[in-house]
């Protein structure tokens, strides 16, 4: 039997790790959303959740370092959008989404973790990975008829 | 004291959104409407920022209120609980006026 093929991505961004170039991950997510078919308000959400994504890279696992690469992959696949974000920088071991306590981060005035848990709550799945190339953070949104590239 | 972000906050660009926060507390003022009429999205970054400061703000005897979200913001605000943690207008003026009477109700259905 043979094994499935892996999806090609449909499109490949690749960015330096600064925060600036954020906006760009979150445009090109937002208009590869719509292409995919999702609705004005979906694919804001789903370029906010590769946003918090990017963001994370940035802050662990390149630790603040400006001068490294962040892929984003798009990939479309019968009836999903499938989004991973690429980094090769230090491993960070989070398997689990974390659940989020509002009145507690209020007086604690934390907020770690919160991006986390809305690509949770934006996404129907997210995992996260350790390649020996680095790691892969995987967003997938399923989409109803139609999502598909014309 | 009235708030106006405008385009997103994300870490690139929450650091102008705190020192705004920053500005009105530091000034004595805890009466704040924040105003998203010009806010395409917030991210983790900015809804952090907004609780990093709202208990200082409360504990001073003010009250950082929020109005006309659009579509994408109100929801994000609601996935994440935050329609519990701050009152949601549907106007500007609303929000303003539920200072003064110190019992407009927050709304989510903006």
């Amino acid at each position: 039997m043979s094994k499935p093929r892996r999806p090609s991505p449909v499109l490949v961004l690749r960015v330096p790790s600064g925060t600036e170039f954020l906006a760009t991950i979150r445009d090109t997510t937002q208009r590869t959303a719509r292409l995919a078919g999702c609705d004005a308000v979906l694919a804001e959400q789903v370029a906010l959740a590769v946003d918090e994504a990017s963001t994370n890279v940035i802050e662990h696992a390149y630790r603040g370092a400006r001068d490294r690469q962040i892929e984003v992959r798009f990939l479309l696949t019968a009836g999903e959008l499938r989004v991973e974000i690429v980094d090769d920088g230090a491993p960070v071991n989070r398997r689990a989404l974390p659940e989020v306590d509002l009145e507690r981060y209020a007086s604690e005035r934390r907020s770690g973790g919160l991006g986390v848990h809305l690509m949770g709550r934006i996404m129907d799945t997210v995992t996260f990975r350790r390649t020996p190339h680095g790691n892969v953070c995987c967003l997938v949104k399923r989409l109803g008829a139609g999502g598909e590239l014309p | 004291m009235l708030l106006y972000p405008s385009g997103f906050i994300n870490a690139h660009t929450v650091r102008v959104f705190e020192e705004a926060l920053q500005e009105a507390i530091g000034s004595g003022r805890f009466r704040i409407v924040l105003s998203g009429q010009g806010l395409r999205y917030v991210a983790s970054a900015g809804l952090g920022a907004l609780m990093g400061v709202i208990e200082e703000v409360r504990g001073n005897g003010g009250d950082i209120r929020i109005a006309e979200l659009n579509e994408t913001v109100l929801n994000i605000f609601e996935m994440l609980g935050f329609n519990h943690l701050y009152r949601i207008f549907q106007s500007e003026q609303e929000a303003v006026l539920s200072f003064r009477d110190g019992a407009g109700g927050g709304r989510t259905d903006a």
